[in-house]
């Protein structure tokens, strides 16, 4: 099948001083890089994540692919059609079918407006006003297991994970295909949690919907995504399907983000694979491969040169000089 | 056993409010034995909050113990008078807050900082200032008599969870009270940090009183458990039996939720069904009956009793599988 979103490449850059100061300063190159030419595509209907560590550089990608950030360079093809370049009118019509679900649910609802007018904005900025408005909007809210009287509260009456839901039903507005999540499940207790990924598994499969999740929680994505990529200060250091990265790693950070979850058992002996420090700066990055300056199996090569790509078996890559050997079985 | 630390009884606190009196704890007895680590654990709105807030006595101006007492190595909390107060507060009792953003004040160096809340000692700047980076050693700053020049946005989210940890560990306090303190961290770092409390715990020999609603973090660092629901303590136990041996319905549907201990990947994740009831009209009996999978009809009418499960676990259950 085609893959709906098929991102190829793709670097994006930050400014960190203006022109002239770059020219004062003599600095020719004053940028830094956020995303270092990350390649995955999502099938219709699948769902993608996307795990790393604070600062890894997530949410940039997910920017990028709504077409909120300037892109260095790469190719974004949604439907086929590359995104990268278009002008603001041009994308508009793609934006229809690339919804985003916010990070802070509580906080990308205006507090100023009620329920029912925060799931009209859509309809209202593409100018695809429903012939009944109110009828269209208790359906949504009943999609997400809300009742239509919810429509005439305001934000701050809302319990978190209502709150969730609402960004699930405004991102569902204008039938999209693709769903990018941010962080869907951050702050929620875990019984709620549950609740907002089967409802995203439900519409999921009502609709044929694809996602692109964002997260930190691994136990989540196991659970929910059929492909997954681990990132790290901008780059996938390891991605395949989810089943393969998870029991066939080959990269030493994803073992070390794995073994990082702290375990329900007070019995439970840990094979912790240590990782010590946190994620560098992206003003400081490291040379040669990113993750050396807290990598267990770090060599001099890694500290020169960064690995090129590997590939094991069917979509399934990972960028290491010394990987991790195969398991058995 | 030896005195506790800090003994919770029968401790209940309201809010009062424009549409009602929420009572937000009702008779919470808990202790914190010397050199342990107590975890609590329960969601959003269940009274974590409302419980430190009680025991440091730093409560919103709306709420009231209405019952009960707290008392602190032997003395009632809230009959101190302002000045016991502060001797104890900060002396003998301290706390990590969650976010450590927001913990330190981003106008003065580490440095000043840590020397100021030495203000009770009588001893020389230059040995506070050494103190002050010793303790910085301790918890894993590198560099620690440079880095006391340092303003607080110097640092990262996890160094600034660590300062804050060596600050409140600095005047050797008797019970040291942490409020969800990895919840802002990333997975890599909230590691890193149990892993430093339980070093420093058996290094201070201090009482920890830990608060989360992650289920494995409390698994990981605490010997005993309290779980909390809507205001009440419904099971409490040693870490082991929490765990293991769960009795409480609510404790076992918690624990079930938890994605991490389903080994079968699946789409649809287990939840408990319901939300938490208003806590200004109290359903009758049972707090968690019109959630719980077991409920009776008793437990639609009368409260439950404290049932004993085995030495010092016990739940407050109708319907416990014995």
């Amino acid at each position: 099948m085609d893959p709906l979103l098929e991102v190829a490449h793709l670097r994006v850059r930050f400014k960190t001083k203006s022109a002239v100061k770059a020219l004062i300063e003599k600095d020719d190159d004053p940028y830094i890089d956020g995303v270092m030419g990350v390649s995955f595509a999502i099938e219709p209907g699948q769902t993608y994540g996307l795990v790393g560590e604070s600062g890894s550089g997530k949410t940039t990608v997910a920017r990028a692919v709504m077409g909120l950030l300037p892109v260095h360079s790469g190719a974004i093809r949604f439907n086929g059609k590359n995104l990268v370049g278009l002008s603001r009118d041009r994308i508009k019509p793609f934006r229809r079918d690339i919804a985003l679900m916010f990070q802070d649910p509580a906080g990308s609802l205006s507090p100023r407006l009620k329920i029912r007018s925060i799931l009209a904005e859509p309809f209202r900025i593409h100018d695809m006003m429903p012939e009944n408005l109110s009828v269209e909007i208790a359906r949504l809210l009943k999609m997400v297991n809300l009742s239509p009287s919810m429509g005439d509260l305001y934000p701050h009456q809302l319990s978190g994970g209502q709150a969730r839901r609402v960004g699930v039903a405004r991102a569902l507005a204008l039938s999209p295909k693709l769903i990018i999540a941010d962080e869907p499940t951050a702050g929620l207790d875990v019984s709620v949690q549950g609740e907002i990924l089967n409802l995203m598994a439900r519409l999921q499969h009502d609709m044929g919907l694809s996602f692109l999740i964002i997260t930190h929680n691994l136990a989540v994505v196991r659970h929910v995504s059929d492909h997954v990529a681990i990132m790290y200060l901008g780059r996938f250091l390891e991605q395949g399907p989810t089943q393969r990265v998870f029991h066939q790693m080959r990269h030493p950070y994803t073992q070390a983000l794995l073994s990082a979850h702290a375990s329900p058992d007070p019995d439970a002996v840990h094979h912790r694979i240590s990782i010590s420090g946190e994620i560098p700066g992206l003003v400081s990055r490291p040379r040669g491969c990113e993750f050396h300056t807290r990598c267990p199996r770090v060599q001099e090569k890694c500290r020169r040169q960064f690995p090129d790509k590997a590939e094991t078996g069917k979509d399934h890559q990972y960028y290491c000089h010394y990987p991790l050997s195969v398991p058995e079985n | 056993m030896a005195e506790p630390v800090l003994d919770i009884r029968n401790l209940s606190v309201n809010y009062f409010t424009p549409r009602g009196t929420v009572q937000a704890l009702r008779r919470i007895n808990l202790q914190v034995p010397s050199a342990k680590v107590v975890g609590l654990v329960g969601e959003s709105g269940c009274g974590k909050s409302t419980l430190i807030s009680a025991v440091i006595r730093l409560m919103a101006e709306n709420a009231r113990v209405a019952a009960g007492e707290i008392r602190f190595l032997g003395k009632d909390m809230h009959h101190l008078s302002p000045r016991d107060l502060q001797g104890i507060r900060g002396r003998h009792m301290s706390m990590v807050f969650q976010d450590p953003m927001t913990a330190l004040n981003p106008v003065f160096t580490i440095g000043r900082q840590m020397k100021d809340i030495q203000y009770r000692d009588a001893v020389s700047g230059k040995e506070k200032l050494k103190r002050a980076a010793d303790m910085l050693s301790l918890v894993g700053i590198p560099d620690a008599v440079s880095r006391l020049d340092n303003y607080p946005h110097h640092f990262s989210g996890g160094m600034r969870q660590r300062i804050t940890i060596a600050m409140a560990l600095l005047v050797q306090p008797k019970l040291l009270i942490a409020d969800e303190p990895t919840t802002a961290l990333d997975a890599t770092l909230e590691v890193q940090i149990i892993r430093l409390l339980k070093d420093l715990q058996a290094d201070f020999q201090c009482a920890i009183l830990f608060i989360s609603h992650h289920l494995n973090v409390i698994a990981e660092l605490c010997d005993f458990v309290g779980v909390m629901y809507a205001g009440e303590l419904v099971e409490k136990g040693s870490v082991r039996d929490i765990f293991h041996r769960p009795g409480h319905p609510y404790t076992k549907a918690l624990l079930e939720c938890d994605p991490s201990v389903i080994a079968e990947p699946t789409r649809f994740l287990p939840t408990i069904p319901g939300e938490i009831p208003s806590l200004i009209d109290l359903p009758e009996g049972c707090i968690f009956h019109d959630r719980c999978p077991r409920a009776a009809q008793v437990c639609q009418k009368t409260p439950p009793p404290e049932v004993s499960l085995a030495a010092h676990h016990t739940a407050a259950c109708h319907c416990l599988e014995v």
